[in-house]
């Protein structure tokens, strides 16, 4: 084996600027997957983190009953004096953050026009509602004892007409199945970036929710962010209770993990066309170098190497000339990885106007993706070059030795 | 020259193992290119013609002034609406245009009120295009004589705790700004895996949305379905030519969001397919470098028998581009073949992952595109480097002193 190890270093070494080339070509095509893995899962991992700070939370505590599609808050669903039940959970640890949230179905209706909006009834004060503040284009938050304020999105104001100070009649469905209505004025205008939730999503002070809803001291849930994601599982059997159901962030994300399987299949179609390519530049320079030294293997073979044991010598060369090409290539990956990870790649010159979270996408190699993909080219690195190798083991020694190169 | 271009001709064709060896290497990695690209375009078309298709068609005409009223859809009936029709469907890549009434209004029941689109469809037509007819969970979809029966999504059908069967009532603000309340009864329900759209949209048949809404014979949109995803302009182009005088916008007009986002991948994806590019080309450089090293001693006798540094050059250049060119049609043809094949079989990428559950924007199987330009793209591209990668070995060769050219081994 020693001696394999130190015939192939020398071939590779003969033919210096081959080598390099072929390495280089390999290491590009490891770099350009890893690359690719990263913006992939930075994308996934920074919609799932828009989506938990704006919409879902690391854990939400539900009545036991309650249903999200409904949207109802017929009593029986809701959590009763929901502010205490947060201040037990925030009194944990592990949470960042714990804040009562109602949620109701209306309408929105200016002059002629309508459009179907969920109502969020939210305490101004806690800090669970940044993404938000944080995204006010014009206006305030409404505080917390405004009784006629209403906190709208950018595309809904848009659709309807509407600027800051000006009115809108608000429909609600209510605890006990009638329906009311009411004047607001618009105190506030904000994006998220996310156009579909702007344009469904309308906020109220937590205490006029309830009131104007008729659901009194209840709320529909408790929106719970944690310090670390991570923790998730820990913290939600912590607070698991036969009155309440506790929900985590994949259970209240199907789509968005759905989502992640999808792109994982979709990766590993372009993986493998990305490593077709490189083990054909490889599989082709092997077999020219296998033509190129028919008379070098022809005296090898003559001084009595068998079939198997040139098989042996170019795979042994492939191999090095793999982990040459994969070290360099793990090395670019990771760079370009490291440094769009860190600053991001702007989309902004797009034209993208009011994405506030989604304006750069930061790249994530995780480890997993890096051992799967590195194992994933040596193999086909290796399995491309047995057919070379195969190719130099079958010629016969003294034709091999008369071979014109 | 012809004489030039005659020896290498001939030196190609000495080499025949070489030359068909590098060709096809190149003919492959340019297959492999075009199927990137295609399996790129493909998934793009197959996420986003299908949300095209959910959230509102390719292509809608309405009537002048529709864009104006500030309000999301007006009721503005359409002048000559069959001539529109038949206009846009002479196209050969149009599968249908359909005329629809598209209006606001608020559908009640005990559990409360929900604001929602109404739209009246021609049911044979967009029996065959729509995703929602594609997609009844229970029930049926409308046929074209239903009278006051709707279709509705599921999360609607959740909000409201309804069935088919059920009957719920509607209100819609008819022409002259009259309210038109009806009960309808609930035929079917659909399931697209959209929330948004599940809870906002309800569908019924065209004659009977004309009846409700006071639009005796007329509708107030023309929605064109197109094959694929940047086939709109021209139709576009020839709806206002022939028929001046209406607003016509495409899906890029009336959803930017999804232009945006659509236009943010599909560059991303063209940076990788560039780095891809670069790849093959440090393979197809290295082939050819290593086919013309191999010659310094035929360059040297060329030499000795008189033939200029400069007419050596261009000889290899020569062979260069003619195996360039070789390995550019055979890519061509394979990426051609390649693609073809997938974009009739499709291709099956349910088995690479665990996905339990379609939403219906999203299918099991995706068609690779065939995008004629990319692939003139890389043929020239892969050509220039065959003939780049040449005419560098070539150069240092004919550099040499014939003599030492001729020792060389």
């Amino acid at each position: 084996m020693m001696n394999y190890l130190k015939m192939a270093f020398r071939n590779l070494g003969r033919n210096r600027r081959r080598t390099v080339l072929s390495a280089l070509a390999l290491s590009i095509g490891l770099a350009l997957i890893l690359f690719i893995a990263a913006f992939y899962e930075g994308e996934v991992r920074s919609s799932m983190e828009s989506t938990l700070r704006l919409d879902s939370g690391h854990i939400q505590i539900r009545g036991a009953d309650y249903d999200p599609d409904k949207l109802s808050v017929a009593w029986e669903y809701l959590i009763e004096n929901p502010e205490q039940v947060a201040a037990q959970v925030e009194a944990l640890d592990q949470v960042q953050v714990a804040t009562p949230r109602l949620i109701a179905s209306g309408i929105v209706a200016v002059r002629d026009e309508s459009s179907g909006v969920q109502i969020m009834g939210v305490d101004p004060a806690s800090s669970a509602n940044d993404p938000y503040r944080e995204g006010m284009i014009s206006g305030n938050f409404p505080t917390a004892d405004d009784r006629e304020g209403i906190l709208i999105g950018l595309p809904l104001a848009e659709n309807l007409g509407l600027e800051v100070g000006d009115q809108l009649n608000l429909l609600v469905n209510t605890s006990n199945g009638t329906v009311d209505e009411q004047l607001f004025t618009v105190r506030g205008i904000f994006t998220t970036g996310v156009t579909i939730y702007d344009k469904g999503t309308v906020f109220l002070p937590l205490a006029k929710a309830q009131a104007f809803s008729g659901a009194e001291n209840r709320a529909s849930f408790i929106f719970i962010l944690l310090k670390d994601r991570e923790q998730t599982d820990s913290v939600a059997a912590a607070l698991q209770s036969p009155n309440y159901q506790v929900k985590t962030w994949t259970e209240l994300n199907e789509i968005l993990v759905f989502l992640e399987d999808f792109s994982n299949a979709y990766l590993f179609i372009l993986n493998l066309i990305v490593m077709g390519v490189t083990a054909t530049v490889i599989v082709n320079t092997l077999v020219m170098a296998v033509f190129e030294r028919t008379r070098e293997i022809g005296i090898l073979t003559a001084i009595g190497m068998k079939g198997r044991q040139i098989i042996a010598l170019f795979l042994v060369e492939a191999g090095v000339l793999a982990l040459i090409g994969l070290a360099f290539g793990l090395l670019l990956g990771w760079g370009f990885s490291a440094y769009f990870g860190k600053f991001g790649i702007y989309f902004g010159d797009l034209g993208i106007s009011g994405m506030l979270l989604e304006d750069r996408i930061y790249t994530y190699l995780t480890l997993e993706d890096t051992i799967n993909l590195t194992i994933f080219s040596f193999i086909i690195t290796i399995l491309a070059s047995l057919y070379p190798a195969r190719l130099a083991s079958r010629m016969e020694p003294v034709e091999a030795l008369h071979g014109s190169n | 020259m012809s004489t030039i271009i005659k020896i290498a001709w001939r030196n190609v064709w000495r080499q025949r193992r070489r030359t068909l060896l590098i060709a096809a290497a190149m003919g492959f990695i340019m297959a492999l290119l075009v199927l990137f690209d295609g399996v790129i375009a493909g998934f793009e078309q197959s996420i986003y013609g299908n949300a095209i298709q959910l959230l509102g068609g390719n292509i809608q005409v309405h009537a002048p002034g529709y864009s104006e009223k500030t309000g999301q859809n007006p009721l503005l009936p359409l002048a000559n609406p069959d001539g529109v029709v038949q206009v846009a469907e002479s196209n050969p890549n149009t599968v249908v245009a359909a005329k629809r009434i598209v209006t606001g209004g608020l559908v009640t029941n005990r559990e409360g009120a929900f604001s929602v689109s109404i739209i009246g469809v021609e049911t044979d037509k967009e029996s065959i295009i729509s995703p929602v007819a594609a997609n009844i969970s229970s029930g049926r979809y409308l046929n074209p004589d239903d009278g006051d029966l709707i279709v509705i999504g599921q999360g609607l059908a959740t909000a409201m705790d309804i069935t088919v069967g059920d009957r719920i009532t509607m209100a819609g603000g008819a022409l002259h700004a009259q309210t038109r309340q009806r009960t309808m009864t609930v035929v079917g329900i659909f399931d697209v895996g959209v929330p948004t759209v599940e809870k906002n949209t309800i569908y019924m048949s065209l004659t009977e949305a004309q009846s409700l809404f006071g639009l005796d014979g007329q509708v107030t949109e023309v929605v064109v379905s197109m094959e694929q995803i940047g086939q709109e302009p021209p139709v576009v182009t020839r709806i206002n030519k022939e028929m001046p005088g209406y607003e016509v916008e495409t899906w890029v007009n009336s959803m930017p969001e999804l232009k945006k986002t659509m236009d943010m991948k599909l560059s991303t994806m063209s940076v990788f397919g560039v780095i891809l590019m670069g790849v093959a080309a440090i393979g197809i450089l290295n082939l050819l470098m290593m086919a013309v090293f191999e010659r310094t001693r035929e360059i040297g006798v060329i030499g000795a028998l008189g033939l200029k540094p400069r007419e050596i050059t261009l000889l290899f250049l020569l062979e260069g581009i003619l195996i360039g060119v070789m390995g550019a049609v055979l890519g061509t043809v394979l990426g051609l073949a390649l693609t073809g094949m997938l974009g009739i079989v499709g291709l099956d990428y349910s088995q690479f992952a665990d996905l339990t559950e379609y939403t219906a924007l999203i299918t099991g199987k995706i068609y690779p595109e065939f995008l004629p330009l990319k692939v003139l793209n890389h043929a020239i591209t892969l050509a220039v480097i065959a003939a780049l990668a040449a005419l560098y070995p070539a150069r240092e060769a004919a550099r040499r002193e014939p003599a030492e050219a001729l020792h060389y081994v």
